[in-house]
């Protein structure tokens, strides 16, 4: 036998066969993927650092069966800052690759579409910045209908496809368009005067806030304002913009990342255009734009979305604008 | 620095730049320009009454642009001569300093350059090294952040004759920082900017974290770090000294870092790769602890010393184990960082060592030098005969070869290295090169392909790589198939395209022409002339009829046993494809056409008995 040549292939080199694995034994564990990715503030035990350690320790079962092995979304915001240049990214995804030709299934939660309300417009299908739906024929009631699927190896449960479901047909465990409604007036916030102060709705993405204490401060604003938790800035439907403001709310703020840091690729992106048109709209008709607000956060603005909204609060209340 | 000014054999030639060097060892012509002061050596006496005068403050490169200077300074307090100096492009010509030099009179607009030839025995580069500007990592704020530092800042801070005459005090408010972090491989290990590691960085920030705790006892400080590298005598010692301490060391390296805007402080958020879990840090102050990065220039003073520069940037040494202080060029010769970072004691054990490498030269009456030097017959060189010529001066790497019409080309024998690359080039074949002559190469060729040539894979190889693969490859075990044969020349740059023709006239079945990988080149840029050669021959062989995989060009390193064997392995396996009928009317169909390329060779002195020889 060549000395040089190997001739089993372990898990390590079946990673590194499949597209953006090649590096993967540059990694000398330096853990700044670990602590650039937000996803540990959701989910503490991710650490893609000790994920690669595994892959190139060949510890294939232990490495399908680890559930955090799918939380990436594909963020990048890692690999810019990698000092060896490697693809986190890619490589997380080649490993996912590999656990679904395996059958390994991603027990995260994906989005859902009601087959019954769908009209198979395919808006979804492009609005997806993964690829994830795709239509397929199927028999509904006797007919023959196109429908999205999911794939849920690929989806990251953003909800930028349910926001822009015409139908409401398709949507996101945990962040249905009633959950978000309920969200928005727990505690009978809309109704409440509060006091005659102006009321304040923010849409926050999870990811734009990498401060501890940005997050704490966002869970200390007074009552007049209130926020709402979203995947993704993408998760926002104007319609639920348009019925706060019906509602009374004096403005409402919607916040996502700075483009090229969102968590689901294109996300921060969609709102803006989305945000954009309904400024388009508000000016047409002749309403106030500057009741809604779209803002996108930087990783490293420190206090900044906190501050904002303090300033946003003050200013309405200076301007005494009149609720509708 | 003073003893070395006192001294009566040491002339030093401050504020002087290098413009052309010429010669050769223990010989050299050195041409340098002395720039205008604007202030008399002579009558300078150093005592300073001009500066506290000049109304110009700019930023003080000494201090790192934390403290000001003048326009009339001397670079710093220790400055070898101490002589002051006028800055030209900020000076505003107020002319107060020449009031305040009085009967002195040392101050003069009228300088101009100088420039003066200087007979010359050997050269030491001690040229030093830059530091790496680190708001290029724009994740770390530095220079967007106030106080985040670099290590040389913190060593001007923290020193008594510094800025702030030793009080630590931090930019944003001048506040004393009791919470502090260092971070080290700031655009080192880093593939983005230097791949290399500076090697020195982990030990001064050990130093400065230990002074730090030992002046301040209550301070909290904090290295994150990859790696920590103390290979050095009692470097660990010291390291676990400082561990003691109660300095907080984290390996894991920050990704980010955000400032508080109303505090100044800093957050850095690192994996804590001990702990597994990412932490967020508050800081008062942080340090960088930059790359050492080559001079901004080394291309240049590359250039004019005709030496070349590693895949990092720094000077090439002339062997990385058995030569390390000396440069490719002979009589030139490396010490500190100019030749790749280093600390203190390594440095000055190297420029010991240069010193009396240089030294050697100017106690000798005679030098010796390796005997494979190249030399030219005047009789068959063009140039010689009044024709323009001088492709041998073009290719030689070591501007050894003069030429000049009418006259026939003269080699500076201490100047050739013995790569070759001379010899394949003349058109005339009008150059040989000793122990390596067109006759004795051919006679090894004739050699080597006496017996079923068309079974043969003919391996051209390189003394300093190639060969050293092959040898790798035997010492490694690595095996290949027995019908490769080897024939060993200085550098890919002597393998002559006629000794192709000539081995493919012979009927080999294969040829492989192997050399250094491009930035390995023993010969500077020997490789090069090669590479340049073998893709054109590459066009001309298919052209004349020889099947594209016949010829194959590689280049292995010293260390790439795998790769020689692999590359061998897989020429034999592709001769085999071949089938035997076809081969063979290959070769008789071409051969006339190879004759006719090879048809001079015999001219060429000592070649003819050479083939006489081999036909017996």
């Amino acid at each position: 036998m060549e000395h040089a040549e190997k001739t089993v292939r372990s898990f390590k080199d079946e990673v590194m066969a499949e597209p953006g694995g090649q590096h993967l034994q540059r990694c000398y564990s330096c853990g700044t993927c670990v602590s650039m990715c937000l996803i540990n503030q959701t989910c503490p035990d991710y650490n893609p650092r000790r994920i690669l350690r595994m892959v190139m320790l060949d510890m294939r079962q232990e490495t399908f069966e680890n559930p955090t092995i799918w939380h990436c979304s594909s963020c990048d915001l890692c690999y810019p800052h990698c000092p060896q240049g490697i693809r986190i990214s890619e490589l997380m995804q080649a490993i996912k690759n590999i656990a679904v030709r395996e059958g390994y299934e991603s027990p995260l939660p994906t989005s859902q579409v009601d087959e019954e309300k769908c009209s198979g417009c395919d808006v979804c299908e492009k609005a997806c910045p993964y690829g994830a739906l795709s239509l397929v024929v199927k028999t509904i009631d006797g007919k023959e209908r196109k429908v999205p699927q999911t794939n849920k190896a690929l989806c990251m449960a953003c909800g930028i496809c349910a926001a822009a479901c015409p139908l409401s047909a398709i949507t996101v465990e945990d962040h249905s368009n009633e959950k978000i409604a309920a969200r928005i007036q727990a505690g009978h916030w809309l109704k409440k005067t509060r006091g005659g102060e102006p009321k304040v709705l923010v849409f926050n993405c999870s990811w734009n806030l990498r401060a501890e204490d940005d997050r704490a401060a966002m869970a200390e604003l007074p009552p007049n304002v209130r926020v709402v938790t979203v995947p993704c800035s993408g998760r926002v439907d104007p319609t639920f913009v348009l019925s706060a403001l019906q509602a009374g709310v004096a403005a409402v703020l919607v916040a996502g990342c700075e483009p090229g840091q969102c968590h689901y690729k294109q996300g921060t992106r969609i709102a803006q255009g989305r945000m954009h048109t309904l400024h388009n709209m508000f000016e047409q008709v002749g309403l106030d734009t500057s009741r809604v607000r779209f803002v996108q956060i930087g990783t490293e603005e420190r206090g900044r979305l906190p501050a904002m909204i303090m300033d946003l609060v003050a200013e309405l209340k200076s301007a005494r604008v009149p609720v509708a | 620095m003073v003893d070395a000014a006192r001294h009566p054999n040491i002339t030093v030639m401050s504020y002087t730049e290098v413009k052309r060097v010429e010669g050769f060892i223990g010989n050299f012509k050195v041409l340098v320009e002395e720039k205008p002061r604007y202030v008399n050596m002579d009558r300078c006496n150093g005592c300073g009454a001009c500066s506290p005068v000049c109304p110009i403050e700019i930023p003080n490169e000494f201090e790192e642009g934390i403290a000001p200077r003048k326009a009339i300074y001397i670079p710093h307090a220790q400055a070898v001569p101490l002589r002051y100096v006028i800055d030209l492009d900020a000076c505003i010509h107020c002319y107060k300093c020449v009031d305040a030099c009085g009967k002195l009179d040392a101050i003069d607009f009228s300088q101009q350059p100088r420039q003066q030839w200087l007979d010359i025995g050997s050269i030491l580069v001690a040229t030093g090294f830059d530091n790496f500007d680190p708001s290029v990592i724009k994740e770390y704020g530095f220079g967007r952040y106030p106080n985040v530092i670099t290590a040389m800042e913190l060593e001007r801070i923290n020193n008594s004759a510094g800025p702030t005459a030793g009080r630590i005090m931090r930019p944003s408010d001048g506040k004393f920082p009791n919470k502090i972090s260092f971070i080290q491989c700031v655009g080192s290990r880093d593939e983005r900017y230097n791949l290399y590691c500076s090697g020195f960085c982990c030990m001064y920030t050990i130093k400065n974290a230990v002074q730090w705790k030992q002046t301040h006892p209550d301070a909290d400080i904090t290295i994150f770090y990859m790696d920590i590298r103390t290979p050095s005598k009692g470097y660990e010692e010291f390291y676990r000294r400082t561990r003691e301490m109660g300095i907080r060391f984290i390996q894991g390296r920050p990704s980010i870092i955000t400032e508080d805007t109303k505090t100044g402080n800093l957050f850095i958020q690192a994996e804590d790769v001990g702990l597994g879990r990412t932490i967020e840090l508050e800081s008062e102050m942080v340090i960088l602890s930059t790359a050492a990065i080559p001079r901004i220039d080394t291309d240049a003073m590359g250039s004019v010393l005709n030496i070349s520069r590693s895949p990092d940037g720094f000077f090439m040494e002339y062997h990385p184990k058995l030569r390390p202080v000396d440069s490719p060029t002979d009589g030139v010769f490396l010490c500190g960082a100019a030749q790749g970072p280093k600390d203190i004691p390594a440095s000055v054990a190297q420029g010991s060592a240069a010193a009396s490498r240089a030294a050697r030269i100017l106690n000798a009456d005679e030098w010796e030098i390796e005997p494979i030097v190249a030399m030219v017959w005047e009789d068959r060189c063009i140039s010689a005969q009044g024709k323009k010529c001088g492709i041998c001066a073009t290719k030689c790497p070591y501007n050894a070869i003069t030429v000049e019409t009418g006259k026939a080309a003269v080699v500076t024998s201490a100047k050739c290295h013995g790569c070759g690359g001379c010899v394949a080039e003349c058109p005339h074949n009008a150059i040989t090169q000793k122990h390596f002559t067109d006759a004795q190469v051919i006679a090894q060729l004739h050699a080597l392909l006496k017996h079923e040539p068309e079974k043969k894979v003919l391996a051209f190889m390189c003394h300093w790589c190639s060969y050293g693969g092959a040898d790798n490859a035997g010492t490694s075990h690595f095996e290949y198939p027995a019908s490769q044969r080897g024939l060993r020349v200085m550098c890919s740059a002597r393998m002559d395209q006629d000794f192709v023709y000539e081995a493919f006239r012979l009927g080999a079945g294969m040829v492989l022409v192997s050399g250094c990988h491009p930035q390995d080149c023993h010969y500077i840029t020997g490789q090069r002339v090669g590479a340049e050669r073998f893709e054109k021959l590459t066009k001309r062989l298919v052209d004349l009829g020889i099947s594209p995989q016949r010829f194959r060009v590689e280049w292995i390193s010293a260390a790439e046993g795998a790769k020689y064997a692999q590359v061998i392995r897989e020429m034999d396996g592709a001769l085999r494809k071949i089938d035997p009928q076809a081969l063979k009317e290959e070769i008789e169909r071409t051969r006339p056409e190879l004759e006719r390329r090879v048809r001079r060779l015999p001219e060429i002195p000592e070649v003819a008995r050479a083939l006489e020889l081999a036909k017996v």
